[in-house]
């Protein structure tokens, strides 16, 4: 009897296994390459709107849309917050949330000038911790080629870009540093580091 | 002589001792204490500080002078011929790290520079399928496995730890510039460089370093992550470098 379970939920289980990879909307190989189609889509949106014409005010407009749409900034955001994730409140959480939506914003359009003529291409893109890492060489005029790195994972459902690996350092881990390192310094108090980023705001 | 030794050897070591931060006991805490690893972070933040100071002052001023004082062409075939002095330094530690490729692409690199190039001064192998690649002793200890070991922030330096103040003497022995050439016109040769390298160095780094200093809100720990990732990327590179592949400009196998 209890041999004849086992071996039913065996079957049944092994059913499952076998059924899992059809049932997914997309196995792994084909979420690199759609991936890589989703950065190679969004690079070239972005370029066009750096190097197109227009106000700076339009094109930062523009480009916030597109990372809005394109960019996992709640995830990144978690990420940055590290193991103080945790020790937030709620309200504390959702301020910071907010702050570093602003913080990303900035520091993406705020040197919209120093962008100008940029090109990119797409040497490589690897399978990587359940997402795609897809390698870039970014060019800009009067500059060495530079090479980057994009992070890429589904997130419900959609491809987002998880962080951005420029020369081997990481944004969110470098982000993350930061942060960690100047809650420690204010006796692990979160609240510091909201009002930091909140006079920071307000000064720029 | 030797008792104002002992007393810098002394005070050093008080510095370091009083310098040493505490160990937190929160285990989330000590997870990020050791994670940083940096032990002296309270002497390397006084250095820091100091260095900041000073590069406020001289070296960020002159920087900016040289970068909007002169052209960019002049900038660019200034950093092309430091570029090319480092080349028996960047050929030796290529050979020492085991990559035959980028041994010989720095061999050719520093033939078709200093000949074709004009001791330098332009770039031409970069064109022709020898691009240029990081290879110091810092990195060479690396790929041989030695760890970073704890982070140091020294004064004038900047970001360094054991194994890059090693690397940094090890490069200091490597160039032949150490051992080769005497008197007066080698000496003021190599203040110029010094000079010149530091000016350079720095002005490629003004934008940056600007932006770090103005969005970050703890800049020596974004600086300290910045660095640490930089170096493991290098020695990642100079590690995973395919040493049996052929070279772009030669005729291609078939497949």
């Amino acid at each position: 009897m209890a041999a004849t379970t086992r071996r039913n939920l065996l079957t049944a289980s092994l059913a499952v296994a076998a059924a899992a990879p059809a049932a997914l909307p997309l196995p792994a190989r084909a979420s690199t390459a759609s991936d890589t189609a989703f950065l190679k889509s969004l690079g070239e949106q972005l370029v066009a709107v750096v190097n197109g014409p227009g106000a700076t005010a339009a094109k930062q407009a523009k480009l916030q849309a597109l990372i809005d749409q394109s960019v996992d900034v709640t995830g990144i955001a978690r990420f940055c917050l590290g193991r103080f994730v945790r020790l937030a409140t709620p309200q504390q959480l959702a301020t910071y949330m907010q702050l570093f939506h602003g913080v990303l914003m900035r520091s993406v359009t705020g040197h919209l000038g120093d962008y100008q003529g940029v090109s990119f291409s797409i040497d490589k893109s690897l399978a990587r911790d359940g997402g795609t890492l897809v390698y870039t060489t970014v060019t800009r005029p009067n500059s060495a080629p530079t090479k980057v790195e994009w992070l890429i994972d589904q997130v419900d459902g959609a491809p987002k870009i998880e962080d951005v690996i420029a020369e081997g350092t990481s944004l969110r881990l470098t982000q993350q540093s930061d942060y960690a390192s100047f809650i420690a310094r204010n006796n692990n108090n979160i609240g510091t580091l909201i009002e930091a980023m909140q006079k920071q705001a307000a000064s720029q | 002589m030797p008792a104002a030794r002992r007393l810098l050897a002394a005070a050093t070591l008080l510095l370091v001792l009083a310098g040493c931060a505490t160990v937190p006991k929160d285990p989330a805490a000590r997870a990020y204490y050791q994670q940083t690893n940096d032990p002296l972070e309270p002497t390397n933040r006084v250095f820091y500080v100091v260095n900041d100071a000073l590069d406020t002052v001289l070296m960020r001023p002159f920087a900016l002078a040289y970068h909007y004082g002169t052209p960019q062409f002049f900038q660019d075939r200034v950093h092309n011929v430091l570029a090319n002095l480092d080349t028996p330094v960047v050929l030796a530690n290529d050979m020492l790290e085991g990559n035959p490729r980028r041994a010989g692409d720095t061999l050719m690199r520093g033939l078709i520079n200093t000949t074709i190039g004009l001791v330098g001064i332009f770039d031409v192998a970069s064109g022709v399928g020898y691009p240029a690649h990081a290879a110091d002793f810092g990195i060479t200890l690396g790929v041989w496995g030695m760890p970073a070991g704890p982070y140091l922030y020294l004064p004038v330096l900047g970001p360094s730890s054991p194994r890059d103040v090693l690397g940094f003497g090890g490069d200091y022995a490597l160039s032949p510039f150490t051992w080769f050439g005497k008197g007066y016109a080698m000496q003021d040769f190599g203040y110029a460089r010094m000079g010149l390298t530091a000016v350079d160095t720095r002005a490629r780094f003004l934008s940056d370093l600007d932006k770090i200093k103005a969005q970050a809100l703890d800049p020596y720990a974004t600086l300290r992550s910045l660095y640490r990732q930089h170096r493991e990327s290098q020695i990642r590179d100079a590690r995973h470098d395919a040493p049996a592949s052929v070279p772009a400009w030669y005729p291609q196998p078939a497949k």
